[in-house]
């Protein structure tokens, strides 16, 4: 099932083009958790290599949207073994939704506020804590 | 949960726009690239939404996000309007060290997320012992039809209201109160100092000549040196 993202192994089990083919054509849970995975570290990667402040908080948003995604996915995959609140997983993302959007406005209030008295976006820059 | 079909290839369609998008958005160079990048990557998370049956948080997703949150952004960058970045001569990201530093530890995230994921796929997969038709089939065919007769119409919205009201209404209204904070806090945080000053304010250079004739009082002296030190 997931033989795509283990390729070396299967090569040697054989029959790795039709397990590949089947993941391909029946994609499942699995494969919505890796490309929330792949969101995530993305998201992951921008915040700590990017410079620019509005850059990282997106890719905060880019983080809290692949949590968001895994959410959705165990909520169909409950619904479909019959858990009694399955939808749980919904109204978890709308609370992360609401969350995101107090975190976006507040921090870029901070971030005009840092623009007025420091002049730069550079988080780098940013250094009067240090010594 | 196994999509086939046309939604096996919606998925690796709008799956496969996401990470670039999101790739694309950490990549740029513009800030306003990135965030139009980000835009179509929250959008095809939408779509995925959608193919996972939850109509109703996509079209949150698109509302809020895409329709409140990007905008913001996208005023945000207007207003602070950093072109030294677009033009080559600031660096787009961290020193080469730290960076290299951050790209090994996002490559150990991601096998290590990759190997979880592997160890626990096999309970994911269905159970071929199981009946064909699944719960969600069987909801499915009890749906109502559209009015045009091409759909049908899901349900999911209501059951989403029903268990938000049920089990989750008192982290509802703690939302609320977290809405009301954040735009308090943002605009207490946005305004300048200019605009904390009150109208009946003592302009701080006239207190020693005021305090003089005896006009003011020493509790009007003493908001009148902290609007001052407000102004520093």
């Amino acid at each position: 099932m997931n033989s795509l993202f283990t390729p070396a192994l299967l090569l040697l089990q054989g029959g790795l083009f039709d397990n590949m083919r089947q993941g391909i054509e029946h994609p499942d849970l699995s494969k919505f958790l890796i490309i929330g995975a792949l969101l995530f570290t993305i998201g992951v990667a921008g915040v700590l290599t990017r410079r620019n402040i509005i850059v990282i908080f997106m890719s905060i948003e880019l983080i809290l949207n692949a949590a968001n995604l895994n959410f959705i996915a165990f909520s169909r995959y409950l619904q479909e073994t019959g858990h009694a609140n399955a939808v749980a997983g919904q109204v978890f993302t709308v609370f992360i939704i609401v969350v995101a959007a107090a975190e976006a406005a507040i921090g870029l209030g901070l971030v005009i506020a840092l623009y007025r008295n420091r002049e730069t976006i550079f988080v780098d820059k940013i250094d009067l804590l240090k010594w | 949960m196994v999509l086939s079909g046309w939604e096996s290839v919606f998925f690796w369609v709008f799956a496969l726009a996401a990470l670039v998008a999101g790739l694309l958005t950490v990549m740029a160079r513009n800030a306003v690239h990135s965030a139009l990048f980000l835009i179509s990557a929250l959008v095809s998370v939408a779509a995925l939404f959608v193919l996972l049956g939850a109509e109703f948080i996509a079209g949150v997703q698109i509302l809020v996000y895409v329709g409140g949150v990007m905008v913001l952004f996208l005023f945000v960058i207007m207003l602070v309007n950093v072109s030294a970045e677009e033009r080559g001569s600031e660096e787009l990201f961290n020193r080469p060290g730290q960076t290299a530093a951050a790209v090994c530890f996002v490559a150990l995230l991601v096998l290590g997320l990759f190997y979880a994921i592997n160890q626990s796929a096999g309970r994911f997969v269905p159970d071929p012992d199981a009946p064909a038709a699944s719960r969600r089939d069987t909801d499915e065919r009890g749906l109502r039809q559209a009015e045009t007769r091409v759909s049908k119409i899901s349900e999911d919205t209501q059951r989403v209201g029903a268990s938000l009201y049920r089990f989750g209404a008192l982290p509802f209204e703690i939302a609320s109160v977290l809405l009301l904070v954040a735009i308090v806090g943002s605009v207490l945080l946005a305004r300048t100092s200019k605009q904390e000053l009150a109208h009946d304010d003592v302009d701080p250079s006239r207190i020693p000549e005021l305090s003089a004739a005896g006009e003011l009082t020493p509790a009007e002296i003493e908001a009148a040196s902290r609007a001052k030190a407000f102004e520093v």
